[in-house]
């Protein structure tokens, strides 16, 4: 029997899961009664949002000239957050089928996604989907996909997975073009793992492809690159539905419950093999998670008190709960003068880190507020040593730091040729640097830019989508640290430096953003009895400055008989607003003074 | 016969009459005040309650008030009575023989002869009937709403007498026989200038008065005035103009003899308001008429505020927002009243407020440390520099 192992590939919303829906009904696996709408997407968000989180696998029978083919789907992450899962995806397949949406073209994903494709050697066959729409124009983007990615516009397949046109070509396609798995390289047991879900009754499901030897249930295997030993306890594989079986043999995909209790035990590219026979080598490529992007996620209580003890538990137990499900989040207690306990949470990327927020939200139960994100930084001290940070109180006295270093990211942006000067503009002023200038088509180009990621966090996604009124599409990949003119702004209220309001930015935006926190922070804070400089300094020299002037005034005129009660109860609020504010250099700061700098800006 | 403990959860919803009569019954007030909802014309600053257009019912108001303190009469100890003070609203707005049964129904009340009677007016209200009808009545002292000499400005509070009349009153009142007079004066109009107050404090001082109120105006909620602020259509004056506006008052009323006693209050030597200084010590008070507030035995009320459900009644009035401070909020409220008046605090007195209260002891300290609070033969008294920003201190004392 030959075997077919393969990814769908695609930019959102291209149809990569109607895709998948409609081969698995051409194959007969799930029939119209049973079949749920796009079945390999087990998440209800996922589905709402249209883009696939966690991949699983797929496998199918397929008669083609008379043979049977076993076609194994394996199913990406449909986002850069997730380079590093969705190129361990690939490494299980030999080939990937590119979607490309007849009316939308050639995406920033579809470029991302086709390259990663190509690095790993995997054989692509490009997919023209949507054709049953008016807009569609598969001949248009058929030269796109030659232009931009260099495959051949005639080698295009057109199909509807809507209406099934087109899918009967693209399974034989499948089968005559992908190529065998590639014979064993040895024959002690190598399996590569691509993704894992917990599961309440079972534990860990991992998800493997099986490059050399093969894994029976009662094997003892060893995770190769956390040294984890377990014992299996089931194979199989879906069909869509579940199917157990006693063995996975070489190029074979399946999943493998071995009584995992934590995903945490388990990480998307480690290698499979036998804790008494083992492998010499493990599979290539594998890496430690790496998160990239911070923010604090705090319990948003409706009432006056800020985080309530009990809403900060119902968080901890929502974001424990998920991090079952998802162990690339990090996570561990802080504490804010503005928003009492929370957590700083760590994440892949932004996409990440809105889809952990939601889902906390949504299956938590538990209302967020979310600070605005930041990137950690990379602090090369005098003596030698590094340091990582993310919060910029942490930054040691800048005395003693050589350099900062910042992560960088290569970023790809696509868009239709009229928005190029603006867009331009856009990556010009938040520190990046031109790379490159591709077309795509007539009406559209590829602009490569380098920028530091700490430039794209906050609003640059928004921008880009209004600038290109929505038809812009972008997609980064981190590159690296380098040293960057970065300098810890400190705030300081009546003289007084405030650790929680200071910032680590560029030295060339630092004055404006100085500006701004104390532009909000004036609003912030009640006039006081006395003058209140507000100051920003980059090592004790003053960049920005305002100024609260003194109260001169706070007395109630009249108090007779009937009004004394009323007074009084005014004068206690006055008492209890004071209470809640934070005391710093005899200047009562409110909660809502530290959000100035915690707050996206607008 | 000390007054049992009222439940207050019994009352504090709405309006009770079964509240009213454990308050009243028995009571012993050192004062009685008595309010006259009605007002020719709503002052956009004013948040006191008051009718206008409703004169038909000037004479049901009256039948109702001597009702009302027909039953007061026979349900106390009227022997500590010595103050009584009718405000408004605008009392004198009542036709002449209506008011007349209005005074003489609370001069019916206490055994003794009032220390003090004071009825508030509107200058342009004060006919030579109404002179005559106050005097007839008892009054001894009026209070005259003057706010400010200068059209503009009157018109900016959307007052609309003409200032001239102001002179006239005050001459009527004197003529009639009335012997002390007090003039309110507001400060910080909005548009309003240090010269402007200069030339309000020439007017008011020219009419020698015996007694001056002086208020910095208050945008306050839900007043005509605040909607206004806050839709933009009008500024409040910048508050260094308004603190060196109530410098000036301080400094050319102590000029012309005035002793500064209150917050907003001046007084040539014993001519201070006796009838406020109950409300400034925790004396006392007993309440009549709609919307009018008492404080007896250590629980204050309010009068039932809508006056056709006044009207409706026959005896003593329901009352609403009854409120019996705890020992903690009414010592508090001492401190606070007791460092609006100017002489402040008795070291004594002052004593048993914050014995006790760790917090409270600490905030004196502070405020004495930064000048705030000073003593000043043995009592403890809000620092001269510091009166403008009163609220702050005493709101940290509570």
């Amino acid at each position: 029997m030959k075997v077919r192992n393969f990814s769908i590939i695609a930019h959102i919303d291209h149809g990569k899961s109607t895709l998948a829906d409609r081969l698995l009904h051409a194959t007969s696996a799930v029939d119209e009664r049973t079949g749920r709408a796009q079945m390999l997407d087990s998440m209800d968000l996922e589905r709402e949002r249209g883009i696939t989180i966690k991949s699983s696998a797929v496998t199918v029978m397929h008669e083609y000239r008379g043979e049977t083919y076993e076609l194994n789907f394996i199913d990406t992450p449909g986002h850069v957050d997730f380079t590093y899962e969705v190129s361990r995806a690939l490494t299980a397949c030999e080939g990937a089928i590119l979607v490309v949406d007849s009316t939308q073209g050639v995406q920033a994903q579809t470029v991302a996604n086709a390259y990663l494709a190509i690095e790993n050697n995997l054989e692509l066959i490009p997919v023209i989907n949507k054709i049953d729409l008016p807009a569609a124009d598969p001949d248009g983007v058929s030269m796109e996909i030659e232009h931009v990615l260099g495959l051949p516009a005639e080698d295009a397949i057109y199909v509807s997975a809507k209406t099934g046109q087109g899918i009967p070509e693209l399974l034989d396609a499948i089968c005559e073009k992908l190529p065998d798995p590639a014979p064993s390289m040895g024959d002690k047991l190598r399996a590569l793992i691509f993704d894992s879900h917990y599961d309440d009754y079972r534990g860990v499901v991992v998800f493997v492809r099986v490059f050399d030897g093969s894994i029976s249930v009662g094997d003892k295997i060893r995770m190769m690159g956390t040294g984890r030993t377990f014992t299996v306890t089931e194979l199989g594989r879906y069909t869509p539905f579940a199917q157990k079986l006693k063995t996975l043999g070489q190029s074979e995909v399946g999943y493998m419950v071995a009584a995992i209790k934590t995903l945490g035990d388990v990480r998307v590219g480690d290698t499979v093999t036998l804790e008494y026979d083992p492998a010499p080598e493990p599979m290539p490529g594998y890496k430690e998670p790496k998160q990239m992007v911070f923010c604090d996620f705090y319990p948003s209580s409706g009432d006056d008190e800020g985080g309530k003890r009990s809403d900060f538990e119902s968080l901890r137990e929502a974001v424990e709960r998920l991090h079952l499900n998802d162990a690339s989040f990090t996570f561990e207690v802080q504490h804010s003068e503005a928003l009492g306990f929370g957590f700083r949470c760590g994440f892949l990327g932004l996409l990440h880190m809105d889809i952990v927020q939601e889902r906390l939200e949504r299956e938590g139960g538990v209302a967020i507020v979310q600070t605005a994100p930041t990137v950690s930084y990379i602090v090369d001290l005098n003596d030698g040593s590094t340091l990582e940070i993310q919060n910029p109180a942490d930054l040691p006295d800048m005395s003693r730091v050589k350099a900062i270093r910042e992560p960088i990211v290569k970023i790809e942006i696509i868009c239709p040729v009229e928005n190029i000067g603006d867009l331009m503009r856009l990556a010009d002023s938040r520190r990046g640097s031109f790379r490159g200038q591709r077309f795509v088509s007539e009406t559209r180009q590829i602009l490569d830019y380098q920028l530091p990621l700490a430039e794209i966090i906050y609003d640059f996604y928004d921008k880009l989508k209004s600038i290109t009124r929505g038809y812009g599409t972008m997609d980064y990949e981190i590159t690296g640290y380098e040293v960057e003119n970065l300098v810890k702004v400190e705030i300081l209220i009546n003289g007084e430096p405030v650790d929680a309001l200071s910032i680590i930015c560029h030295r060339s935006g630092a004055e404006g953003r100085s500006r701004a926190i104390l532009a909000k922070l004036r609003k912030q804070i009640d006039r006081h009895q006395f003058e209140i400089p507000l100051q920003a300094a980059i090592g004790g020299k003053i960049i920005a400055r305002e100024t609260i002037k003194a109260l001169r005034k706070n007395v109630t005129a009249k108090c007779y008989g009937g009004d004394i009660t009323r007074k009084r109860k005014l004068l206690e609020k006055q008492k209890e607003g004071k209470k809640r504010m934070k005391n710093i250099g005899s200047v009562n700061i409110p909660q809502e003074a530290f959000m100035a700098v915690l707050e996206q800006e607008g | 016969m000390p007054t049992p403990p009222i439940q207050l959860s019994q009352y504090d919803d709405g309006p009770s009459l079964a509240a009213a009569t454990r308050i009243v019954d028995g009571s012993s007030p050192d004062a009685l005040y008595a309010h006259v909802p009605f007002c020719r014309h709503k002052c956009h600053y004013c948040d006191f309650y008051s009718l206008v257009d409703q004169r038909d019912r000037t004479e049901p108001f009256a039948d109702r008030f001597e009702l009302e303190a027909e039953t007061i009469r026979g349900s106390i100890d009227a022997s500590k009575i010595r103050t009584a003070f009718v405000g408004g609203g605008t009392p004198t707005l009542l036709e002449p023989p209506l008011l007349a049964r209005v005074l003489a129904a609370i001069r019916a009340i206490p055994e003794e002869t009032l220390d003090e009677f004071t009825v508030e007016a509107n200058p342009e209200t004060v006919s030579e009937a109404i002179a005559a009808t106050l005097v007839a009545g008892g009054v001894d002292r009026v209070s005259l709403g003057c706010q400010s000499f200068q059209p503009d400005l009157l018109k900016a509070l959307e007052r609309w007498h003409d200032p001239s009349c102001v002179p006239i009153a005050v001459q009527r009142l004197r003529d009639a026989g009335i012997g002390r007079i007090s003039l309110d004066l507001i400060f910080g109009i909005p548009g309003s200038t240090i010269d402007d107050w200069d030339r309000d404090l020439d007017a008011v001082l020219a009419l020698e008065p015996d007694h001056l109120s002086c208020y910095g105006l208050v945008f306050e909620p839900g007043t005509p005035l605040a909607e206004k602020q806050r839709l933009g259509r009008v500024d409040a004056i910048d508050d260094s103009i308004e603190s060196a506006m109530y410098d000036r008052t301080r400094d050319r009323l102590a000029a012309e003899g005035f002793e500064h006693y209150e917050i907003s209050n001046w007084a040539r030597p014993g001519e201070e308001c006796l009838h406020n200084l109950v409300y400034w010590q925790e004396g006392d008070w007993l309440a009549i008429g709609p919307a009018a507030a008492g404080n007896l035995g250590g629980i204050r009320y309010r009068n039932l505020p809508r006056l056709d459900d006044w009207l409706d009644g026959t005896g003593l009035s329901p009352v609403v927002n009854v409120d019996q401070p705890s020992a903690v909020v009414a010592s508090g409220e001492r401190l606070m009243l007791g460092l609006r008046l100017r002489r402040g605090i008795d070291r004594a007195v002052l004593d048993g407020l914050v014995t006790g209260h760790a917090e409270r002891q600490a905030a004196v300290e502070r405020h004495l440390q930064r000048g705030n609070l000073v003593w000043h033969e043995n009592r403890l008294r809000i620092a001269d520099r510091s009166i403008m920003l009163a609220d702050d201190i005493l709101s940290d004392l509570l």
